[in-house]
């Protein structure tokens, strides 16, 4: 039906940090949650109310954003479809805690954890049952990549040695990041467990290189195979799981989203540099007219171009932070979060039969 | 040269150097954690220098001291906006306005003057006032043109005001530096212009950006050739063909020459010579949707009402041709042309290698046509559908688009059915072996687009069978055969919008909604033209078209919106709905004449 390949858009309001919203109610909160669909900024002079599909509040458990987002995307990546869980929002925001989980617990059990073990969690749940009902005719491999996509450049956080991987396509398998190590799974808990090696990887980059952490995106993707054996026919499905921690929004500010700013020519001489982003928007104004854009997009839009209005389930969780000290970024990503539900594939099928009915 | 004379300007000279080496070479280095710290102790030297400067009597130098105060505040302006401190900035750079004022338009100022107002054009970009960020660098630009017209001799450039005489620069070396400033301005005049959507206006400015990149030796041949590359696509969309090409031929000359430079220690990684093919493979992209812009659109100025060439037309246009090509285009070309003679040259011989007017037949379609298929050669070079599989594919489309095009200018229809055979032998395989759980919308295209081949090399037989006499049985099993073919596609792409559960989707949504209605058209139609012998199954094929056309009559019927996207084909799917089911009962009367 139409429901399935719209993007679905959700908001989680992470509680205010300690001291801000006790001292003074409700005065230093820059919005207000009105139902499970809308929210409401306190922006000046009109108040701005936003509409999502769905919108959680301080007080919402870990449980029920995950029941409410991200279920519906494990099941049908057992159906064969793939699926994209990405989590958006500024630096504090609460974009860890929504997929991860507290981050001292090591703990997979914990009550707080997040999306992604509870996705874990869910998918070998799901694989568990169908292997019991379908018997021995059916057979499952699981495997999982987890890469991190810094300043235009892919590292593999599954082997720490390696650097500067590369973006393919395969006519069947569709892109994938070359050379990246995939691991194989046989349960919840390992797949946690490489998580977590992985992201302590993204950690210990983070201090020796001087990069932090949030200006890096982290993709975790796990690919479902499934097996079934038909008498002699073997059918074979293959889908993929992306759960995608994106770059603090607020350090996004250099890229096409930018205001008004102009870039400046650098000290050496050849470097206007933006003198392509401009001619880029200018030929993508373009009047329908067949051309080539010389500019790829980025890194992470063609690793999940698929995602972005494709036939693949995508759900962008949009985190925010209620203080009113982050009003400002909180209107962005709920900007960006809108905009986003409108997001498709750019491509059409060209049909051109003028003068062909007769 | 009053106080500040003799060893103690020489000092101040000293600190102002310092003050400049910190904050563009220094302040690179800057730990994150303290990023403006060196920009912080070129403020303190630059408020030392002007505190001296103060210090010095006023009087037979007023003019020198406040050229010199001048270049402070700039310098002031420009560290107080580089370390966010915009309001102070905004303070000294109009200073520095005010006291070069009445000099603005003299060698020892002028270049300083349009450097302060590209940075009081940065500012108010950076407050989102883009207008008044505009009015500066209009400003500047003016103030260009008039010193150039009233002197033109090359300026002071703003470091001098501390240098000592014997190491000033150069006539060339000012100049140099002058002319970047001013190329800046346009720079930041195109990006203005972008943000104020004045499309035309930002295109022409990159254009002449380029243009004095070229001229002043300022560039990185790669990245000049992509822009230009680029700009060409821009030109494109507006139809102007003469442009497009002359930024192609540009791009494809200075590329060469990025291939010939000898690359510094020849240590190139195999990255860099990976990007180096990209690039050049992308070059060739831009020159195929040249040709096939080109080509199409003197198929639409050519084509009647039905889409094939018309001949009056062609002679009407021949001859209008005649009349203006001289004239017109010579008047035009002098504003956009790139380069300094030996590289003028070059691009006019690459130039001189494809047209850039309107083929009107088949042979000049033809020669651009060959021109387009070497690029998608030379782009499938490095776009190989092993690790490039959009890509690859995007030129393997355009490949056909260019046969498509190509035979509407043929005139034998037996020929023209072959460029199509080729189209399906390029399209076809790479059909079949994609997958469209990743690639959905390229499939839904090479099965919509195989589809319409089909369809209308089944046109051209049945067109040449009509010059027959008699059909012969080789002809009709053709016939036959590419019906089923175009059938098949437009099944498989109707096919790609049902739901996970096969169920074909109750509201088709915009983006495929003209498609998949043309398709059931299209098959409606096709039924109708399968030949059999075999009433019954005539009476069948008749039976299916009708559904099909009843299928667009209902869906209209039912979303009133969807009419305006296939008005013609409802028109005549309404006809069909009426006129079927009495042609149907005739044939059921003739099958079984006794009831």
């Amino acid at each position: 039906s139409v429901e399935g390949d719209a993007i679905k858009v959700c908001v989680r309001v992470r509680p205010p940090s300690e001291g801000t919203s006790l001292s003074n109610g409700h005065q230093g909160l820059c919005l207000s949650v009105l139902s499970s669909k809308n929210i409401r900024l306190h922006s000046k002079p009109e108040p701005k109310i936003f509409t999502f599909d769905y919108v959680a509040n301080m007080d919402t458990t870990q449980e029920s954003v995950f029941s409410t987002v991200a279920k519906n995307i494990v099941e049908s990546c057992m159906n064969g479809y793939n699926g994209t869980i990405f989590a958006y929002g500024q630096t504090g925001s609460g974009k860890t805690f929504t997929m991860m989980g507290p981050s001292e617990s090591g703990n997979f059990t914990h009550s707080l954890r997040g999306v992604i073990p509870r996705s874990f969690e869910y998918l070998f749940f799901l694989i568990e049952r169908e292997k019991e009902k379908a018997g021995s005719g059916k057979s499952f491999l699981c495997k999982c990549s987890f890469i991190e996509i810094y300043n235009e450049q892919i590292f593999d956080l599954l082997d720490s040695a390696s650097a500067g991987l590369l973006l393919r396509e395969h006519i069947n398998k569709g892109v994938f990041v070359d050379g990246a190590v995939e691991q194989v799974l046989s349960s919840a808990a390992e797949a946690y467990q490489v998580l977590t090696m992985g992201w302590r990887n993204r950690r210990v980059a983070s201090t020796s290189m001087n990069r932090e952490s949030s200006r890096s995106h982290a993709v975790f993707t796990v690919t479902v195979e499934s097996m079934e054996k038909n008498n002699e026919v073997v059918n074979i499905r293959s889908s993929l799981l992306n759960l995608v921690d994106l770059a603090g929004s607020e350090r996004q500010k250099d890229t096409h989203t930018a205001g008004m700013r102009l870039k400046e020519a650098g000290n050496i001489n050849r470097s206007l540099s933006c003198l392509s982003q401009v001619m880029t928007a200018l030929v993508d104004i373009g009047n329908g007219k067949q051309r080539h854009v010389c500019y790829r997009d980025s890194k992470l839009t063609f690793l999940l171009r698929d995602s972005l209005g494709g036939n693949a389930k995508t759900c962008i969780i949009a985190n925010v932070h209620p203080g009113s000290r982050c009003f400002g970024e909180t209107l962005s990503t709920l900007n960006f979060a809108q905009r986003a539900k409108l997001i498709k594939n750019k491509a059409v099928v060209n049909e051109d039969t003028q003068g062909n009915v007769s | 040269m009053a106080a500040v004379g003799g060893c103690g300007w020489a000092a101040v000279c000293e600190k102002f150097r310092t003050a400049r080496t910190l904050s563009t070479v220094e302040s690179r280095k800057d730990p994150e954690t303290d990023p403006y710290r060196s920009k912080y102790s070129a403020r303190a030297l630059l408020q030392e220098v002007k505190q001296l400067l103060s210090a010095a009597e006023e009087g037979d130098e007023a003019r020198l001291l406040a050229v010199r105060r001048a270049v402070l505040e700039y310098e002031l302006g420009v560290n107080h906006t580089d370390t966010e401190e915009l309001s102070a900035g905004e303070e000294h750079l109009q200073r520095c306005m005010q006291l070069l004022e009445p000099h603005r338009l003299s060698p020892d100022c002028v270049s300083l003057y349009i450097q302060a107002q590209n940075n009081l054009g940065i500012l108010w970009s950076e407050r989102d006032k883009i207008k008044t960020a505009q009015t500066y660098l209009e400003s500047a630009e003016a103030l260009y043109n008039q010193y150039m017209k009233e002197d033109g001799n090359p300026p002071l450039d703003p470091s001098e005001h501390f240098m000592a005489e014997e190491i000033q620069l150069t006539d060339q070396e000012r100049s140099k530096r002058f002319e970047k400033a001013y190329t800046h301005t346009l720079y930041y005049l195109a990006q203005v212009y972008q943000h104020l959507e004045m499309i035309e206006k930002a295109a022409q400015y990159c254009h002449t950006t380029l243009k004095r990149q070229l001229e002043y030796c300022g560039y990185h041949p790669v990245e000049w050739a992509l822009n230009a590359a680029t700009l060409s696509q821009y030109y494109l969309s507006k139809q102007c063909f003469m442009e497009s090409r002359h930024c192609l031929a540009a791009a494809s000359v200075i590329f060469s020459q990025a291939g010939q430079v000898p690359s510094a220690e020849d240590n190139e990684t195999e990255q860099d010579q990976q990007d180096l093919r990209q690039r050049k493979a992308e070059i060739a992209r831009c020159w195929i949707k040249y040709c096939l812009n080109l080509l199409q659109s003197a198929q639409k100025l050519l084509e009647d009402n039905i889409g094939e060439l018309d001949p009056d037309r062609q002679l009407e246009l021949k001859a209008q041709r005649k009349k203006e090509e001289d004239e017109k285009e010579k008047g035009r070309k002098k504003a956009v042309l790139f380069g300094m003679s030996d590289i003028c040259d070059s691009v006019l011989a690459m130039e001189e290698k494809v047209s850039s007017v309107y083929p009107l037949d088949f042979q000049e379609a033809r020669e651009i046509f060959l021109v387009g298929q070497n690029y998608v050669q030379e782009a499938k070079e490095f776009f190989q559908v092993d690790g490039y599989v959009t890509d690859h594919i995007e030129i393997v489309q355009d490949h056909s688009a260019l046969f498509k095009v190509l035979a509407f200018f043929e005139e034998d229809y037996e020929r023209r059915c072959k460029m199509h055979k080729r189209r399906i032998d390029m399209l076809e395989p790479i059909c079949s072996e994609l997958n469209p759980q990743y690639y959905l919308l390229i499939s839904r295209q090479l099965q919509f687009e195989l589809a319409d081949t089909y369809y209308k090399m089944m046109d051209l037989k049945v067109a040449i069978g009509n010059r027959l006499e008699e059909l012969d049985s080789h002809t009709i099993k053709k016939i036959n055969s590419l019906a089923q073919f175009a059938i098949k596609y437009y099944e498989l792409f109707l096919d790609s919008l049902r739901n996970p559960d096969k169920v074909f989707p109750e509201v088709l949504k915009e983006d495929v909604l003209r498609p998949a209605m043309v398709a059931k058209f299209h098959i409606a139609r096709l039924y109708g033209k399968l030949i059999t012998s075999d009433s019954k199954k005539q009476l069948e094929n008749m039976q299916t078209s009708l559904e099909y056309y009843t299928f667009l009559v209902d869906y209209c019927e039912k979303y009133p919106d969807a009419v305006r996207a296939i008005e013609t084909e409802l028109e005549l799917s309404k006809e069909m709905v009426g006129l079927l089911p009495t042609k149907m009962e005739r044939l059921r009367a003739k099958l079984c004449p006794f009831i």
